[in-house]
């Protein structure tokens, strides 16, 4: 209990502090590109995040926004047909975009894990749950068969899988959605990882499982001090959990900050919106919806890739990319008007708006 | 208005569960045990539960994908079972269905129109001014494209597929639209569309949704009414304000719980440091208020085999309310657990919720305000009278 409770208090100083802990990864102006039939597209364009020790780092975007490409870049899982073409990706100070294939593995393999959204499918049919669980530590570690037996059952105790020394015989198949995803979460915290990546790793479950996998993974997080990166596409799921959030859209993050902010006062119109479009379970009548659908990759609007769909869009923002604006302290949006935005107001009619938007092209 | 369009009467599908060398029916998935609904003209009737709750089984059974085990089916008050062929294919079109993944429910070799366009074929129907015309005319009643008709489904987001699924679903101007979780698979910014769009096809076109979903968030905002099943039998039904504001029975009040907060300031784990949850733990009922001043009902466990639901009350496994009620501390501990499970623990529920299976019941009057439409609202516990406000910490 102690131990934890120190964690606690070291979450806090953390947060008083704001730049003093290295980060455990920071990823810096990452772009990847994929080879398509079209051209060159790009899925990741300038993304930067820091996940720091003991933080939940949650990264929000819709479908094709580039939150699943960033992460299989830091890890080195990106298809043959995407390159990252910018940008590092610093693990303990060692950019891990520069290294071979073969060196990123060995150190990725340790100290940055990953959870995926299909549990059913990321898991072999043909072994056993412990089998799997333990595969990593046979052959990173050189464990031995029953030390490893031994380790799965731990693991899953770890995880609140009950009656744990039976079902690490048993298979995938015989397992439900909730608690193959916590055997997930176990394979991946086999080898005591600092950086834990888990992308959707909800979004497949019932509200009720959700729940108790999102709290397993901040106790567990809580526990050990670990890195936590949630991707989701739900800013609901989130709140609860996460420390920081990075919004992206169309391959760009448009909003960084804490998570407190985030919702009680965004700062980017791409984010309100994304509030509002949470049904919830104390609302009635027609859900606020965002207009239209995320840009394609290849056709890519001009000037702002939200512009489209922006419900404060002004002139301006079809010519120019926004700047990353600092609204406020420790926090970014990649709006010409964020300050107008973070304020709750609209922002000025376009002849003014226009004058505004340059001055901050310049600074960006 | 209250012209029921689809009335469920006890229905019960289970499927044989074979086993030995003559295949012989050793038992039964209890997928639906005993449902009774009713959908009523130009109205949205919200289903909700768990996986394997049986809300997707009834969903096919009512399409007539498949037959019932037991029970009546009527559309229109005419007995399902009872129709001849010819009634049977007239029933095909009166009901049809939305499916819950619009990435695996659209056949990849079949352009949009001839997909939107396979129901025509399949009946045989010439629609006034031709199949294209009728396909465009569908497309653009989804708000997609006409022009796209050539298109393949890849060439789709997921939120414009299941439009395409639904403009399939709607060809045969069907009364009954069965909705099988349509929007689970798509983003939460697409959602939104998607739902809003099905209200306005119903205004328009005066269909009657059976709108399946485990989201209660999403159901609340579509549903005019809302049924919950647990382990193939309805524990709550009623209007959608009564069983929102006044939800009776703790398993409606846990799904409630559950729906994520956009809210920062709840946190899903104490980070005080105030509540460590010991290793090991064997109380299922620790998740229970365990969020401090929310008081989140997080339920543990998954829900029990419809082989072999438990005894009385289905839910009383899982049920965080019953241990706390005082019935349950006066009562000598029911049976050891058995040997494989000795993960349930000892858990002290009514001796009542163990032995009998509590009825849908109508909730007593007086408990929250506004239940003038009292009887319309009903629930299956046998404590549901004590449960006043969910949120309240236990």
């Amino acid at each position: 209990m102690s131990r934890t409770q120190s964690a606690a208090e070291e979450k806090t100083v953390h947060k008083d502090e704001s730049s003093a802990p290295p980060p455990l990864l920071e990823v810096t102006d990452l772009s990847v590109e994929f080879r398509t039939s079209a051209g060159q597209v790009r899925a990741v364009d300038g993304l930067s995040y820091r996940v720091e020790a003991g933080r939940t780092l949650a990264i929000v975007g819709e479908s094709g926004s580039g939150k699943s490409v960033s992460s299989l870049a830091v890890l080195g899982l990106l298809p043959d047909t995407a390159t990252v073409t910018a940008g590092t990706a610093r693990l303990d100070g060692v950019d891990l975009l520069a290294l071979s294939r073969k060196e990123h593995r060995a150190r990725c393999g340790d100290q940055v894990a990953m959870v995926f959204q299909d549990a059913l499918a990321a898991l072999n049919p043909v072994h056993t749950v412990g089998y799997q669980l333990t595969e990593a530590l046979r052959a990173r570690r050189g464990m031995s068969r029953a030390d490893a037996r031994k380790r799965a059952v731990e693991l899953l105790d770890l995880v609140k899988v009950p009656n744990a020394k039976a079902r690490v015989k048993e298979y995938p198949h015989e397992f439900s959605g909730g608690m193959r995803q916590r055997v997930m979460i176990a394979s991946a915290l086999s080898l005591d990882p600092a950086v834990l990546i888990a992308d959707e790793p909800t979004t497949a479950l019932d509200v009720t499982v959700q729940a108790q996998v999102l709290r397993l993974l901040a106790e567990i997080q809580a526990e050990r001090q670990m890195g936590l990166v949630l991707i989701t596409h739900d800013l609901g799921v989130v709140a609860g959990v996460a420390d920081d959030v990075t919004v992206m859209y169309a391959g760009r993050a448009v909003e960084q900050a804490p998570v407190v902010p985030v919702y009680t006062a965004p700062a980017h119109p791409y984010t309100r919106a994304l509030l509002r479009s949470i049904p919830s379970a104390s609302g009635t009548g027609r859900l606020p919806v965002i207009p239209g659908r995320p840009p394609s990759p290849a056709a890519m609007p001009s000037g702002c890739p939200f512009h489209p769909r922006c419900d404060a869009v002004r002139g301006v923002c079809r010519t120019e990319v926004p700047p990353h604006a600092v609204p406020a302290e420790g926090r970014m949006s990649a709006c010409h008007f964020a300050d107008d935005i973070l304020a709750g107001r609209d922002p000025a009619p376009d002849g003014s708006g226009n004058d505004r938007g340059d001055s901050g092209g310049d600074h960006g | 208005m209250a012209e029921p369009v689809l009335e469920v009467r006890d229905l019960v599908k289970h499927y044989p569960v074979r086993n030995g060398l003559l295949r012989r029916s050793v038992s039964a998935v209890k997928a639906v045990d005993g449902v009774s609904l009713t959908l009523d003209r130009g109205r949205t009737l919200g289903l909700v539960g768990e996986s394997g709750s049986g809300k997707s089984t009834l969903a096919r059974v009512l399409v007539g994908v498949e037959p019932p085990t037991s029970g009546q089916v009527l559309v229109d008050g005419e007995d399902v079972s009872r129709l001849s062929r010819a009634g049977r294919k007239q029933l095909r079109r009166d009901v049809q269905m939305v499916f819950q993944d619009p990435y695996t429910s659209l056949n990849p070799r079949m352009s949009v129109s001839e997909i939107v366009g396979e129901p025509f074929a399949i009946h045989g129907i010439s629609p006034a001014g031709g199949r294209r015309a009728a396909v465009g005319e569908l497309l653009e009643l989804v708000g997609l494209d006409p022009d796209h008709a050539a298109r393949y489904p890849h060439q789709f987001s997921g939120g414009q597929r299941q439009r395409v699924g639904i403009a399939r679903a709607l060809a045969l101007r069907p009364k009954i639209l069965v909705c099988d979780e349509p929007v689970s698979a798509l983003d939460v910014s697409v959602q939104g569309q998607v739902i809003n769009l099905l209200e306005d096809l119903q205004a328009e076109l005066g269909l009657s949704y059976l709108f399946v979903a485990h989201d209660l968030g999403v159901v609340r905002h579509i549903a005019h009414d809302v049924a919950v099943m647990y382990l193939g039998r309805i524990v709550e039904q009623g209007a959608e304000a009564e069983v929102y504001d006044g939800a009776q029975h703790p398993y409606t009040q846990a799904l409630l719980s559950a729906v994520p907060v956009p809210d920062p300031s709840v946190r899903l784990v104490a980070t005080g440091g105030a509540r460590v949850e010991p290793a090991g733990t064997t109380d299922p009922v620790t998740g229970a208020g365990a969020t401090g001043s929310v008081g989140a009902i997080v339920l543990e466990g998954d829900p029990p085999s419809p082989v072999d639901p438990p005894s009385g009350c289905p839910f009383h496994t899982r049920c965080w309310l019953a241990p706390t009620l005082p019935e349950a501390r006066t009562e000598p501990a029911s049976a050891q657990p058995p040997a494989d499970r000795p993960d349930l623990g000892l858990r002290q529920v009514p001796t009542v919720c163990e032995t009998d299976v509590p009825a849908l019941a109508p909730r007593s009057p007086g408990t929250s305000p506004g239940a003038a439409g009292g009887a319309s609202h009903v629930v299956a516990c046998h404590f549901a009278r004590e449960l006043v406000d969910p949120r309240v910490e236990v």
